[in-house]
């Protein structure tokens, strides 16, 4: 076989960046049909990265893997772009005239992504993480008459790019007490060096910049800032796809250390639990809906750090099975954001107020989404939060997973607050009635479906997650 | 000390001088000097190492070659956020910067 056959999802993604490069270009394309290429190409890539699942094999000078760890991602990257794009139909939170530029830089993000989740050399990790991170930092200030939000992308990119200078000096003393930059032979002797302070310190600096991207407890003060000043299709791409490349990245660099370093584990321990708790009380006091979803993922990054830092097979396969989760039931929450909010403002609580009268599927689909996001059974959301306690536990971690519980507990108060907005309050005045199309309401349902599905039989997506867990090369 | 100690002592330095930098200043160009420092410190640290323990005499250098042009793009693209603050805010101070919060 030949061997760029295993680059083909990335070059698909390289395909769709220039097309939308070349679209940029011409001054009068409708945006109408913008949304309609845009569409059709992230759903062929898609198909793509479905096709391309069972590749295996290492390319550019074994600088690159690609195993079903890696495609797994792909296929859930390529899923969250494709979704998102889907509910860009009315993109009215940005301009028109960079509509094209959107879409561009979006492709070009996803490609940098799934670059990420397959390299398996540090300077490619390095690059690929630097390409991802850029095309953000220019997607989150272009938002339509942001004055209020001007701060935003300075913010953004100043805590991005600190976070990398980091993560860059946490690479260089792997590869001082490594000698090579490939992950592969980091593998075989970093474990047995992991005692000395420069490889923790070198490991803890360089999961710094994942830990931006996830979110997670010192590098969280960009996200509730930057959710609500960010478009909302551009905050719901940060939500989903970026999550998750950053999970994918944290998993395979927590292995490193063989499982053999205490010291890591009681900083991961320690990262976890402060992210869940602070997370979770500060959403308490929130009244704008996207700052809330922001608090809430700094709490959903503390939790599947649980299921990393134990460090085992099942821990890892749990904390992916957990990416899967937090992607299906974090879209559904935003979709309906997007949906009412379709003039691209930022959405507050008490806007959805009568939302079950005014529609009562996107109500149900907030409601399953949120109780998702809450851990309530049977929905995908109780599932990953057990598979991740269940793995902790199993590692004898119990005051962890005590206080993940009582933190799940905090966290389901200002879900039901949501909810409760959206059900049970009366709007103090009427507001415009909700259009939804065909597309929606069978996405809606599809959500909702899959949630409960995930939740019920999760059987075959955690055999799926496990084999992943297995393919990591360790 | 041995060369190797010195080496590693100035990119720390560097790289805690950089950290100070975006920590205290209130100037945006400032900050993003002092994010270029701390690159720098990684970079030095890249040679070094390359210098002295890496078996293959490339590795470290082609890192800090693309460190620097990683830094290029990272300056554009800041100049290019501070620009368009400037813009709407006639100031480039963090100060002035704060309407989100919460």
């Amino acid at each position: 076989m030949m061997k760029w056959v295993l680059f083909i999802p990335e070059l698909y993604y390289v395909l769709f960046g220039l097309v939308f490069f070349i679209l940029s270009l011409s001054k009068n394309a409708s945006s109408k049909r913008l949304h309609g290429i845009a569409m059709t190409l992230a759903g062929v890539g898609v198909l793509v990265t479905v096709f391309c699942a069972r590749q295996t094999g290492m390319v550019f000078f074994d600088a690159y893997r690609v195993d079903l760890f890696s495609q797994t991602f792909k296929l859930l990257l390529s899923l969250g772009t494709f979704w998102v794009i889907s509910s860009c139909n009315e993109l009215k939170g940005i301009d028109e005239r960079q509509h094209p530029e959107f879409y561009f830089l979006i492709s070009i993000c996803t490609l940098g992504m799934m670059m990420l989740v397959s390299a398996v050399e540090l300077l490619t990790i390095y690059v690929a993480i630097e390409l991802s991170s850029y095309t953000l930092f220019l997607l989150v200030p272009m938002r339509r008459n942001a004055d209020v939000y001007a701060e935003t992308g300075i913010k953004y990119f100043m805590v991005g790019v600190t976070a990398s200078a980091f993560m860059i000096f946490g690479i260089s003393l792997i590869f001082g007490m490594a000698h090579t930059t490939y992950v592969t032979d980091i593998l075989r002797v970093l474990p047995g060096v992991i005692h000395e302070p420069a490889a923790i310190a070198g490991l803890v600096l360089a999961l710094c910049g994942f830990f931006f991207k996830q979110a997670l407890f010192p590098f969280h003060s960009w996200a509730p800032d930057v959710y609500q000043g960010a478009a909302n299709q551009v905050t719901t791409f940060i939500a989903t796809a970026s999550k998750m490349a950053a999970a994918a990245m944290v998993i395979r660099f927590v292995g490193f250390s063989g499982g053999e370093s205490e010291v890591l584990v009681n900083v991961l321990m320690t990262l976890s639990i402060l992210s869940m708790t602070f997370g979770n009380l500060v959403a308490i006091i929130q009244k704008d809906i996207k700052r809330l979803l922001a608090y809430s993922s700094i709490a959903h990054a503390g939790y599947m750090l649980v299921g990393i830092l134990s460090m085992s097979e099942r821990g890892f396969a749990s904390a992916i099975y957990y990416a899967l989760a937090y992607l299906v039931m974090n879209y559904a929450v935003f979709m309906v954001i997007m949906k009412i909010a379709d003039d691209g403002h930022n959405l507050q609580i008490k806007e959805l107020a009568g939302l079950h009268k005014r529609s009562p599927l996107l109500a149900m689909t907030l409601m399953m989404g949120l109780f998702g996001l809450a851990g309530i059974p049977p929905t995908v959301g109780f599932t990953g939060k057990f598979l991740v306690f269940a793995a902790a536990l199993e590692k004898g971690y119990l005051a962890l997973v005590v206080i993940g519980m009582v933190n799940a507990t905090i966290s389901l108060y200002y879900y039901l607050i949501v909810i409760k907005a959206a059900y049970l309050l009366e709007p103090v005045r009427p507001y415009p009635a909700i259009r939804i199309d065909a597309w929606t309401r069978s996405m809606s349902l599809a959500l909702v479906g899959l949630s409960v599905y995930l939740g019920i039989f999760p059987d075959k997506f955690v055999a799926l997650t496990e084999a992943a867990a297995r393919s990591l090369p360790y | 000390m041995n060369a190797l100690g010195t080496y590693l002592i100035i990119a720390a330095l560097l790289f805690s001088l950089g950290l100070l930098g975006v920590l205290q200043r209130r100037n945006l160009i400032g900050m993003l000097i002092a994010v270029e420092l701390m690159l720098n410190g990684a970079s030095l640290n890249f040679m070094a190492f390359n210098r002295f323990l890496a078996p293959e005499p490339a590795v470290g250098q082609i890192v800090t070659l693309f460190i620097m042009g990683l830094a290029a793009a990272e300056a554009a693209i800041g100049l290019s956020l501070i620009l368009a603050l400037f813009r709407k805010l006639r100031s480039i101070n963090v100060e002035r910067a704060q309407q989100l919060k919460g």
